[in-house]
């Protein structure tokens, strides 16, 4: 009797374990159940062109620029706050890269095209950043709400566009800098960096390991954490098995993978990111125990200057020139990124991965309507009901839980 | 049915998880009179009000309430029954909208309407009917914000009266108002009473009772102590009624030695920084000894919260006064420098000051401490883990892993997770503020232990309770406040209920 009991027990711990973690993660899932499901309805509708690697390729590539913003937007959401002003910042740094390479640089190093480059994007990152810390015053300093400040911004960068390209389309395709966003890494240095990064992953595990050994924590079996760190293996060389079929792994992509990583070390295992959470789940809280709110702030909003910065760089790059429209709409696709992908409008919540994918849903379903030569209405249409569908699934999940 | 009496509780019981709120209790009150109630904090004042104001609905407790000659049977929505049937309340935090106004505010949801548009001169005209009638003097066209407290109050008690209401019901009228302006509410009430209607009023200023009310029910315990003519009973009658209450509960009385004085407040004052005319703090000093615990007792609105807040940093702006730890004068202006002082504040409220509830108990403890396991850009996890994880099972929280919300554990649980991330800051002073505030009795004593252990192992702790016998039940000296001051620091052989009680308020004089 006894002895049944306690079978009893175990397998019901069992299921509960792996019914808890599918619940625990259940927007990631649902999530990449939401990719697989867009991709595959693309991929019969356009008659398997859809997963081609040339468009696997294009559509990676072109989500790079709204994933740098969504990256810094998951943690301006979760502080509370949102920033109206990513797209026209980006769009802004993209200009002024475009403006520095045609005019400024060509005149003062004539035929020094690599340091042109160079000082392009470290004027980029400079304006971003700048223009984050100004906008991150007003908001922590100064205590104005954050919607405010950044729709102001949000002008602000669009009449600075309109007023240094003139109306007019400046080019910006000079190699060096052109190989930012359109340059591809080639295939036996893709394989060279899934090497280096499956060895990172198993040197993770086993450090991992080792480190809550030393602690005295119980170790889930090896299998296990092999099978974890498996996962994102396997996809990534899915992934680069497929775009090496075309040119190789898109530079920005690349650019976009170590950028994330940077984000979730810095989302996970910093004061900075701790606090940052903290902030928006409890402000009260946060306060009383000691959390300097208006320095986090003031750094968050910094750092989604920076990564406005990139973003911008990656565009100019990308499109081969700065436009008056550089960057429009944006910042609604970045918000939307992290919205889609689990972040809490209410703060507190979010995380990088999920803003990740939830660009790469945004992408995914431009790509293919656009494929499919959907009028842009209906386009917009479409992502709209996406949207709303998602976040409502989303909050019926959650009350039912 | 006596028409002399307009309200009457019948074996009134309301039970709450673990709690009984109110016990069998059963009390008239006379038409037109001005009916005083007093208890302690806890002693069932509010439950019995939301009962009268459809808060509790009928059926959510046992027993018969009969209104004007007929039981009060309060359904769905019933909040608006009670103010359809003449029942009206005015509470103790003001409902009022800041930025409309007065007529605005009074005829909220009830707007008089004329082809679907609002008549905005009618309005204002029935407001300044209702005004006049009562002697209310308020502009009808004030905006709200721009009033006083005392103002504000009889924008409230109009805004009542529009209803046409036959009780009108008083909680903690006095609490934020001037002398000048509870003389002026008191000529209001009598007005009203002129006018028949009749009069609940709660307070824990006792002598109020004697200025203004008919007849006086004391609460204790949930239960009704005593119905009486107001000029039968003495202040000291009311206090004794008040405390009369039995040690049920057991508290661990431990081997505690108390040291040297770690932790010393002189004469400390301090204004609202929001509002710098009003002072919060008007002369606190007490001291701290080491493995001692320091009781602060005090009734609502006495100034206890605002007491600990502004000791860390987030609350009042001192104006006047010295604060020393450890012999260092230290000047916390943010809970950053008075954690780094050596302070720890388990505050009241630990759902909305204590927890990030979305997240996990892990993450909870660890917060204000992030700095001992960090390096400049890395918190080490495994330490991190291995220090919360320890203080949680010195602790005893039940969970079955650190990565669980907070928000799914038990309200005890919470508050050890809220005191386990203070302890883990090595505090050289520990202030709990109402710790065992909504917290089963299982869980009380197992604080009540925790507190005296810290204190045996040379722990200095403060705690501030509104529960009369936990103050006196814990502590080996007891500072009691009234009105934003001191009184007295009573070592606890001298501190009996009655002389809390009436230094708590204001009854005797330190």
């Amino acid at each position: 009797m006894s002895v049944s009991t306690t079978e009893v027990k175990a397998t019901t711990n069992l299921g509960n374990r792996v019914l808890g973690s599918i619940r625990r993660n259940i927007q990631t899932y649902t999530l990449l159940i939401a990719v697989v499901v867009i991709w595959a309805i693309f991929y019969f509708l356009t008659g398997g062109s859809y997963l081609d690697p040339q468009n696997i390729s294009n559509l990676f590539r072109q989500m790079s620029v709204t994933s740098f913003l969504s990256l810094g937007m998951v943690l301006v959401i979760v502080t509370g706050g949102i920033d109206l002003s990513v797209g026209k910042l980006a769009g802004f740094v993209s200009v002024v890269c475009a403006y520095l390479q045609y005019f400024t640089w060509y005149s003062l190093f004539p035929n020094q095209p690599l340091l042109a480059a160079i000082l392009s994007v470290i004027c980029g990152l400079l304006v971003g950043t700048l223009a984050g810390a100004l906008q991150g015053y007003f908001i922590a300093f100064q205590g104005l709400p954050a919607f405010i400040v950044t729709l102001g911004g949000m002008w602000l960068f669009n009449g600075l566009i309109l007023w240094r390209t003139a109306g007019k389309t400046i080019a910006a395709h000079q190699a060096y800098f052109s190989s930012i966003a359109q340059g591809y890494i080639p295939p036996i240095w893709g394989w060279i960096i899934f090497a280096i990064i499956l060895a990172l992953l198993v040197w993770n595990v086993f450090s991992s390991r080792r480190g809550k050994a030393k602690y005295g924590f119980s170790l889930r079996p090896l299998y296990r954490d092999l099978l974890n760190a498996a996962i994102p293996a396997v996809l990534i060389a899915a992934y680069i098995f497929s775009v090496n079929a075309y040119k190789g792994i898109p530079a920005p992509v690349l650019l976009l993978a170590v950028v994330a990583m940077v984000m979730m070390y810095v989302a996970n295992n910093t004061r900075f990111g701790r606090y940052a959470y903290a902030i928006g789940g409890n402000r009260e809280a946060a306060r009383l125990s000691g959390i300097n709110i208006t320095s986090v702030l003031f750094r968050v909003f910094i750092l989604m200057g920076f990564l406005c910065g990139v973003a911008g760089i990656v565009l100019a790059s990308y499109v081969g020139y700065g436009t008056i429209a550089a960057g429009q709409g944006y910042e609604l696709d970045a918000i939307a990124a992290c919205i889609l992908g689990g972040t809490s409008p209410l703060g507190g919540v979010g995380t990088i991965p999920g803003a990740l994918i939830g660009a790469l849903i945004i992408g995914s379903l431009s790509t293919g309507l656009q494929m499919m030569n959907v009028a842009p209405a209906w386009q917009f249409v479409v992502k709209a009901v996406i949207l709303v569908l998602a976040v409502l699934v989303d909050v019926y999940f959650k009350k039912n839980r | 049915m006596d028409n002399e009496i307009i309200l009457e509780f019948q074996h009134i019981t309301k039970q709450f998880p673990g709690v009984v709120a109110l016990d069998d209790d059963s009390f008239q009150i006379r038409r037109g009179e001005i009916h005083g109630i007093c208890g302690e904090n806890g002693a069932g004042k509010s439950t019995l009000v939301k009962i009268l104001s459809g808060v509790y609905p009928y059926g959510t407790y046992e027993g018969k309430v009969i209104y004007d000659g007929e039981e009060l049977k309060l359904g769905q929505s019933s909040i608006r029954e009670a103010v359809e049937k003449g029942i009206a309340i005015v509470y103790q935090e003001l409902t009022l909208v800041p930025t409309r106004t007065v007529g605005e505010n009074v005829y909220l949801g009830k707007e008089p309407v004329e082809h679907g548009l609002i008549n905005w001169n009618k309005l204002y005209a029935d407001t300044r009917e209702i005004l006049e009638k009562y002697q209310l003097d308020v502009d009808p066209r004030a905006i709200v914000n721009n009033l006083g407290m005392g103002k504000m109050q009889m924008v409230e008690i109009a805004k009542a009266l529009s209803e046409n209401a036959k009780v009108l019901i008083l909680d903690e009228p006095t609490s934020a108002l001037s002398k000048a302006e509870v003389e002026k509410l008191f000529q209001i009430l009598r007005g009203l009473k002129e006018h028949g209607i009749t009069c609940i009023y709660i307070s824990h200023r006792l002598e109020e009772f004697f200025q203004i009310t008919d007849q006086v029910t004391v609460m204790r315990d949930g239960k009704i102590i005593t119905t009486q003519p107001v000029e039968k009973v003495t202040l000291n009658d009311l206090v004794k009624y008040m405390v009369g209450r039995e040690m049920k509960e057991r508290f661990p009385k431990g081997n505690r030695h108390p040291g040297e004085v770690v932790f010393e407040v002189q004469d400390l004052e301090a204004v609202d920084p929001n509002n710098p005319s009003r002072k919060v703090l008007d002369g606190v000093s007490f001291n701290v000894r080491k493995g001692e615990i320091l009781g602060i007792a005090g009734l609502m609105g006495s100034g206890r919260t605002e007491l600990v807040l502004t000791l860390f940093g987030e609350y009042g702006k001192i104006t006047k006064g010295k604060i020393r730890l450890d012999g260092k004068e230290i000047e916390p202006k943010s809970a950053r420098k008075a954690i780094d002082a050596g302070l720890s504040l388990v505050p009241e409220d630990r759902k909305k000051m204590g927890l990030v509830l979305i997240q996990s108990i892990l993450r909870n403890i660890s917060l204000p401490n992030l700095d001992q396991f960090s390096s400049f850009f890395r918190i080490n996890a495994n330490e991190e883990r291995q220090a919360s994880l320890q203080q949680a099972k010195s602790l005893t929280i039940k969970t079955s892993s650190l990565d669980v919300q907070a928000l799914t554990l038990s309200g005890g649980n919470q508050q050890k997770v809220v005191i386990s991330k203070w302890l883990l800051s090595r505090p050289s002073v520990l202030i709990m503020d109402d710790p065992t505030r909504g917290i089963d009795v299982g869980a009380k004593f197992e604080i009540y232990k925790l507190m005296n252990d810290l204190a045996e192992k040379g722990e200095a702790v403060i705690m501030i309770s509104s529960e009369l016998e936990e103050v006196l039940g814990m502590s080996d000296r007891v500072m009691v406040m009234c009105r934003g001051h001191s009184t007295l620091t009573l070592p606890i052989a001298e501190a009996s209920q009655e002389r809390v009680m009436a230094l708590a308020t204001g009854v005797a004089v330190a």
